[in-house]
């Protein structure tokens, strides 16, 4: 608890059993750190999750040995792939009884290799106040990621001397320094001879708080600002230069602009799978710089001509420098005409009551200024596409792992860090009928989160797959639901059943008026699809758009 | 990377020596075999022991790739927290050794054959047994397979590999 304490850390979600008694019991003495019991201990991974990335600090979870531990794997796995700082206690038998296969144990540490940053199981006392310090600072330096450290009960129990340390030194681990001169010298050259460029910014610039370095670089260079999923809000989404998410269900025209560009500037992403479609046909024409923090990513999924490596804070601030200004306007005219051509589609004259309709309406109510989470899926997308996100670190959703049932918890441990923000869970029947037993740490805690339950009887994205790549065969994506109401009731959370669309603003309203915990069900339009859409396994160039756009055959993408 | 003097013939997928320093804690061993299968790399030889400095281990690691592999491998082994360092190693800037134990039970008439081989390639017998001799080597791989190649016909019925060691010269 002191290990906690000294970390700054106000806030720790977790679930006791046997082995983490002592701790426990230790943890009535300190009031200044708030303990939020969870229902399940996914959720309270997901809990510190979301309050890490909210606040860019380390969320700390904390779960019994066995059962209660490998309940974190998923959250913790969730966290690995999106770079998330967690520190994750979980409690192990006696020291002596391990390996014995003694009741409730779980060999968690071989269990978490692959999805930890670093873990430990500590043995001896006299190891903890070190390990502990470490844990904290290998989960929020570098590229930052979730540590896990197994503590046996005897090791809770038993008293140590050792003071903890005043500095980590970790051999072979240094913190990533300035970028090299020479570095930002043929980036900024490349950027100066390019005609068409574009950047994609992406997680490590929220990560890094670099989000005004990057509204600079965008001003001064007059560059095209892309986001990944994760980047979303490191730009201002009312910004002029700013163009949205790309990618497999991104805006249709940052997609072409890549296809399109002789300059792809990555920052601060990781070229996944769901932005650059099949990499071989990806940004063809473009040379392609990368910035990141990580070396391993440079070249993994597509080939660079430039990499930049370090912390963004130094690299990307060291880049407005050396950075021209210029002035892009032919570009941009181009890329305009792709946004009046390809836009994200709301349909209005429509008598369908359509997913859409309350995302566009929840941006529209929030102007864009709430932290928004979400699971994984349609509604996810939708979210992605029409939640006009002004500023970082509000946008929470899982998006390497895309784990349903994220959303809920994930929003409630941003309210937890952030009481002064407004906070809104999006997400599906699926994701919800996951983890909705959070409703009561809701209540308990009197949590003003807004859960905003798009149902459309499916589980959306699977049975849109279904419908394009398997001809209509649905197969087990149907998803019968409890009666919301009644279960609201149950738990004692505000419920609002919304299923006609003149009913919508008014809908959002009062659940944003009313103090504490809501469920608003959407009952919308069961076969709803997302576009526009890049088929998995397809080049970028293969955007399927949405058929209500008056072109409805492959765009021009490449002339 | 070194595109330019490509032999035409060359699939491009080399055998990499890799030599890593590494801290001893509960599990690096586990992270770092971990590394290799989860991310497909492919695992030739891996030897481990103490070193020169205390609560350290160095490691010899044999890695099969094309060039982007073995970078992205470096890398990857580079950002686990308990591998100190890690260099890939040229054959003309290396020793490199490994160790083998060939167990041959020849017949009577030719157990002198066996000793004759032994002593052309510098191997040693350490134990001799009533039905045969255990053969110890250390040597490159290359002529520990040609060793075993020249036993096979006596009777080889157990072989022994350390996996390579290596060091920069």
């Amino acid at each position: 608890m002191e290990a906690l304490a000294r970390q700054g850390v106000d806030i720790i979600f977790g679930y006791p059993g046997g082995v983490v008694l002592p701790l426990y019991d230790e943890m009535l003495k300190w009031p200044e750190i708030k303990h939020v019991l969870v229902r399940h201990e996914q959720c309270a991974a997901h809990m510190a999750d979301g309050y890490a990335r909210v606040t860019n600090r380390v969320g700390v979870c904390l779960a019994t040995s066995g059962p209660g531990a490998t309940n974190l794997v998923t959250g913790i796995a969730n966290a690995v792939m999106d770079s998330i700082p967690m520190v994750a206690i979980t409690g192990n038998v006696n020291s002596w009884a391990i390996g014995k296969d003694a009741f409730q144990e779980t060999d968690i540490q071989g269990i978490t290799i692959p999805i930890t940053k670093h873990n430990y199981l500590v043995t001896n006392v006299d190891d903890l106040p070190y390990a502990l310090e470490e844990a904290f600072f290998l989960a929020n330096t570098g590229r930052k990621g979730p540590v896990l450290v197994d503590i046996p009960k005897d090791v809770f129990i038993a008293k140590t001397s050792m003071p903890f340390p005043e500095k980590i030194v970790r051999r072979g681990y240094s913190l990533p320094g300035a970028p090299k001169p020479s570095e930002i010298e043929a980036a900024a050259e490349m950027l100066k001879n390019a005609k068409r460029p574009v950047a994609i910014a992406g997680a490590g610039v929220v990560w890094s708080e670099t989000s005004p370095q990057l509204r600079a670089l965008a001003e001064k260079s007059d560059l095209p600002i892309i986001n990944s999923l994760l980047g979303l809000g490191s730009m201002d989404r009312q910004d002029p230069r700013s163009m949205g998410m790309m990618g497999m269900h991104g805006e249709a025209s940052s997609t072409i602009a890549v296809q399109n560009a002789d300059l792809v500037i990555g920052i601060g992403i990781r070229f996944d799978d769901r932005l650059t479609g099949k990499t071989n046909g990806f940004a063809a024409k473009a040379n392609i710089i990368h910035f990141d923090i990580d070396p391993s990513e440079f070249g993994k999924t597509v080939d660079t001509h430039v990499t930049v490596s370090g912390d963004l804070a130094q690299s990307l601030a060291a880049f407005v420098e050396a950075a021209p200004e210029k002035n892009h306007a032919e570009w941009w005219s181009e890329i305009r005409a792709w946004q009046q051509e390809f836009p994200i589609v709301v349909p209005e004259g429509t008598k369908q009551f359509l997913a859409r309709h309350v995302l566009k309406e929840i941006n529209d109510a929030t102007r864009g200024e709430a932290i928004v989470s979400t699971d994984v899926g349609q509604h996810q997308m939708w979210t992605a596409q029409l939640y006009k996100f002004r500023e970082p670190k509000n946008w929470v959703t899982s998006g390497g792992l895309g784990t349903m049932g994220f959303g809920l918890p994930a929003a409630m441990g941003a309210k937890f860090a952030r009481q002064d923000m407004e906070v809104w869970a999006v997400v599906g029947d699926g994701g919800f009928q996951m983890t909705l037993q959070e409703l009561q740490t809701a209540v308990e805690n009197k949590l003003d989160v807004n859960i905003c339950l798009i149902n459309n009887g499916f589980l959306g994205m699977v049975r849109q797959w279904q419908e394009l790549f398997y001809d209509n065969r649905y197969s087990h994506v149907a998803m019968g639901s409890p009666d919301y109401g009644k279960l609201a009731d149950a738990y004692g959370v505000k419920f609002f059943r919304c299923s006609r669309r003149e009913d919508l603003a008014a809908t959002i309203k009062a659940a944003r008026e009313h103090e504490g915990p809501t469920l608003c069900e959407f009952v919308v339009e069961m076969e709803e699809n997302v576009f526009p859409m890049v088929a998995a396994g397809m080049t970028n160039d293969n955007l399927v758009m949405d058929p209500a756009l008056p072109k409805p055959e492959l765009a021009e993408v490449s002339k | 990377m070194s595109a330019l003097l490509k032999d035409p013939l060359d699939t491009g997928i080399h055998q990499h020596t890799i030599t890593a320093l590494v801290q001893n804690e509960a599990g690096t061993l586990n992270r770092l075999v971990s590394l290799f299968r989860r991310r497909g790399f492919s695992l030739a030889s891996l030897n481990a022991g103490d070193c020169e400095q205390e609560g350290f281990s160095r490691l010899t690691l044999v890695v099969r790739g094309d060039d982007s592999d073995l970078y992205q491998c470096l890398r990857q082994l580079d950002k686990l927290i308990d591998v100190v360092s890690v260099e890939d190693l040229q054959a003309e800037n290396a020793v490199e050794r490994e160790l083998a134990l060939i167990r041959v039970e020849p017949t009577v008439e030719n157990r002198d054959a066996v000793f004759q081989i032994a002593g052309e390639f510098y191997a040693r017998t350490p134990r001799a047994s009533s039905t045969g001799f255990v053969i110890e080597i250390s040597s490159s791989p290359r002529e520990i397979e040609r060793l075993i190649s020249a036993l096979t016909p006596y009777g080889v019925t157990e072989v022994v590999r350390s996996g390579l060691v290596a060091m920069r010269v």
